[in-house]
């Protein structure tokens, strides 16, 4: 990290281009984004915090679904021990299910988080850095 | 037993591979950090066939199918935990901790949060959840080599100690990378393809073993030779035709009731029972039989005791303690960023449900084709005597050995992970971190565990690794886990957590392995200890941090930057 010991560079900036031109717009929005990263202003604080936020959210989500796929198992075994005598091509359904049931599940999961993940990161480097958009599209 | 030839020269094979491949690296292997990570850039593919390889350890190999066919369909708890604590690892921590670039716990504990008590008290969790880990595969080693050459158990252990230490002293993960990768797909195909001819084999017929609530019984007339002394007990009376010695009294063809209760049968001694008649267990798996063969629950560690509340416990160990395991973090380090961290993850999580469908398909086939291992087998072999079992002759002994060639891969390769994870926390922080320090402390690392090893050959290796899951469960995944989200985590919090979650964990631990409680809820709170251990270590970590706001480290935004921006971006910062 290299912000630490650096003296705030806000005194050195250089103004705000104010013109409409593409390519100065482009510039205006640049340094609102990674300027404000890089000098820890609250603005760059609260980029970090809503990236957090999203990132968190999506995997609590994900995190959340995956257990009480999960955690239904036991209680559906506990609460109705009749649904574990169910039988298919002659195996028992704990079989079925936690010998190789449960894995699509929890693999389909992981690759809907695996891209969300991707997507909100991309997302937020776009907000943050359009140059990176304008990149993309060339 | 006899010595089966090709088993061993299947397992000298796989152990000579290792070996050369190890010392080849050891011409590259320069400092410490080449011994600590191979190198930062691996594929995607090799990276995650090496996180698999390194993962799949004893306990997935032969533990999971011996405690499916020893205690029930429950024990698959295990096989879905193991790969939810992958799961789970994906959606919180891969692509953060990968960002944050530390290599070790302690360095990502004392990089995140400032403080070298912190870092030492990692630094001992690192060793206790190594060797709690370490322990089962040098176990497996004893069991196999045991099985394969009739060698008293103690001569595995010490042979699989001497190579993993020997060789990692000499070459560290250089070569390893590569290997470990290998032996993802040799693992994959010792265990994919006995079980599919095994499957083959068995073919249709009667599933009356898989009936609810009935034990298992002998589906046809069959003969039991006894290798050993064993003891066991029939279920209910039951009739037999004995020749050989049975509690005390040579027999020849001479047919013999036999009432509930022990009785033990000698070394050389044919049984010979008739259709229908229930297999009688043999001692050992006595007090571990889930009253339903088909039920969903868990019976492990807790001997039965409410086992709604043991299966939450295991799920809570299995799914968080993957995170905090010491060999796994190490593994992040080698990926180029944080989306490749995660795609590497996802491919783990793909090669690992390739694998597991496996052990529960030998589980439930033991079972139905082989009951006659209730009363000769033991959990941990299982999977080592099923293909003879099924398949007499040449066919069987040769799919014997690529079973055991496959669980020696098994021992090799997560064995070498953790050894490399817990010399190089010792070593750095013990004895200043130099290349002859790590190499010292591999060996005496290795040596340690050897001899912890000795007497534990009576458990359940999956039990036993599911109780490293636990500690990490406990004490390492909080840390991280709180470390990469919460911002106001300080060292003192993390301490607190990492001291009351994991010294619970482990102090339960003991106990059950001391047999402070055999039934009821203390059973299961002191044999499956997760479901109170990581809510406690979460909880302290969280109050004590708000309690102690003033140690909180100067630097959070830049740790939390460095963490959650793509490195594009970080770079674009930097370069300004």
């Amino acid at each position: 990290m290299s912000t630490g010991s650096d003296p705030p560079l806000r005194a050195t900036r250089p103004p705000r281009v104010v013109a409409w031109g593409h390519a100065q717009a482009r510039l205006q929005h640049d340094m609102i984004g990674v300027g404000d990263l890089h000098d820890d202003t609250s603005y760059g604080r609260l980029l970090v915090r809503s990236l957090m936020h999203a990132q968190i959210s999506l995997s609590l989500m994900c995190l959340a679904i995956a257990l009480t796929v999960t955690a239904s198992i036991p209680v559906l075994a506990a609460v109705y021990p009749e649904v574990i005598r169910f039988r298919l091509l002659g195996l028992p359904l704990t079989a079925l299910v936690l010998g190789g049931g449960i894995y699509p599940v929890l693999l389909a999961i992981g690759w809907f988080y695996h891209h969300q993940a991707g997507k909100l990161e991309a997302r937020f480097l776009e907000l943050v850095d359009p140059a990176e958009r304008n990149r993309h599209d060339a | 037993m006899m010595p089966n030839g090709p088993a061993a020269a299947a397992i000298a094979l796989v152990t000579l591979l290792t070996v050369t491949l190890g010392a080849r690296g050891l011409r590259i292997a320069r400092t410490p950090a080449d011994f600590l990570v191979a190198s930062r850039e691996v594929p995607s593919a090799i990276n995650a066939a090496a996180i698999s390889g390194e993962y799949l350890s004893a306990a997935s190999f032969l533990g999971i199918a011996g405690l499916v066919f020893a205690q029930g369909l429950g024990a698959l708890w295990y096989a879905v935990g193991y790969l939810g604590g992958y799961l789970v690892l994906l959606l919180l921590v891969a692509a953060p901790l990968r960002r944050f670039g530390a290599y070790t716990i302690p360095d990502f504990a004392s990089g995140r949060l400032e403080s070298l008590t912190l870092r030492r008290t990692a630094t001992v969790l690192v060793l206790v959840i190594g060797w709690f880990y370490l322990i089962p595969q040098l176990t497996g080693a004893g069991i196999t080599i045991q099985f394969v050459l009739g060698t008293p158990y103690w001569v595995g252990v010490v042979i699989l100690g001497l190579v993993v230490s020997g060789n990692i002293a000499m070459g560290g993960m250089k070569g390893v990378t590569f290997v470990q990768s290998f032996q993802y797909w040799l693992k994959l195909c010792a265990i994919a393809i006995p079980a599919l001819v095994l499957l083959g084999i068995a073919g249709p017929g009667t599933a009356r073993n898989l009936s609810p609530d009935r034990e298992a019984i002998f589906t046809h007339r069959t003969l039991v030779h006894v290798s050993d002394n064993i003891s066991f007990t029939p279920s209910r009376p039951i009739r037999v035709t004995v020749t050989g010695v049975l509690d005390r009294r040579r027999m020849r063809h001479q047919p013999v009731q036999l009432t509930v209760g022990r009785h033990q049968a000698d070394a050389g001694t044919d049984l010979s029972f008739s259709a229908g008649t229930p297999v009688p267990l043999r001692i050992s798996l006595v007090s571990a039989h889930a009253p339903s063969w088909d039920s969903p629950l868990v019976t492990a560690g807790t001997d039965g005791a409410h086992p709604l509340v043991a299966t939450y416990g295991l799920i809570i160990a299995t799914f968080f303690g993957a995170i905090g395991l010491p060999h796994i973090l190490v593994r992040f380090y080698t990926n180029r960023n944080g989306p490749s961290a995660r795609r590497t993850t996802m491919i783990v999580l793909i090669l690992l449900s390739g694998f597991y469908v496996f052990p529960a398909l030998l589980g439930v086939l033991s079972r139905l084709r082989a009951p006659q291992l209730y009363l000769t087998g033991d959990t941990n072999s299982v999977v080592l005597a099923l293909p003879t079992q099924l398949l007499p002759g040449k066919a069987g002994e040769l799919l014997a050995a690529l079973v055991a060639a496959g669980a020696f891969a098994a021992f090799l390769s997560t064995s070498s992970g953790l050894l490399v994870s817990v010399a190089g926390a010792l070593s750095h922080d013990v004895l200043g971190g130099s290349t002859r320090a790590f190499r010292l402390c591999a060996l005496v690392a290795g040596g340690v565990a050897m001899v912890v090893a000795l007497p534990l050959d009576r458990y359940s290796l999956t039990v036993l690794v599911g109780w490293a899951f636990a500690i990490a469960a406990s004490s390492f995944c909080p840390l991280i886990v709180l470390g990469i989200w919460w911002r106001n985590l300080t060292w003192i919090g993390a301490m607190a957590g990492l001291v009351a979650g994991g010294g619970a964990c482990c102090l339960a631990i003991v106990a059950t392995m001391l047999g402070a409680a055999t039934r009821g809820w203390g059973a299961v709170l002191l044999g499956q200890p997760a479901i109170w251990t990581v809510p406690l270590a979460f909880c302290t970590m969280i109050v004590i941090s708000l309690l102690t706001r003033q140690a909180l480290p100067s630097n959070v935004e830049q740790m939390l930057q460095r963490m959650h921006l793509p490195e594009a971006l970080m770079q674009r910062i930097h370069s300004r």
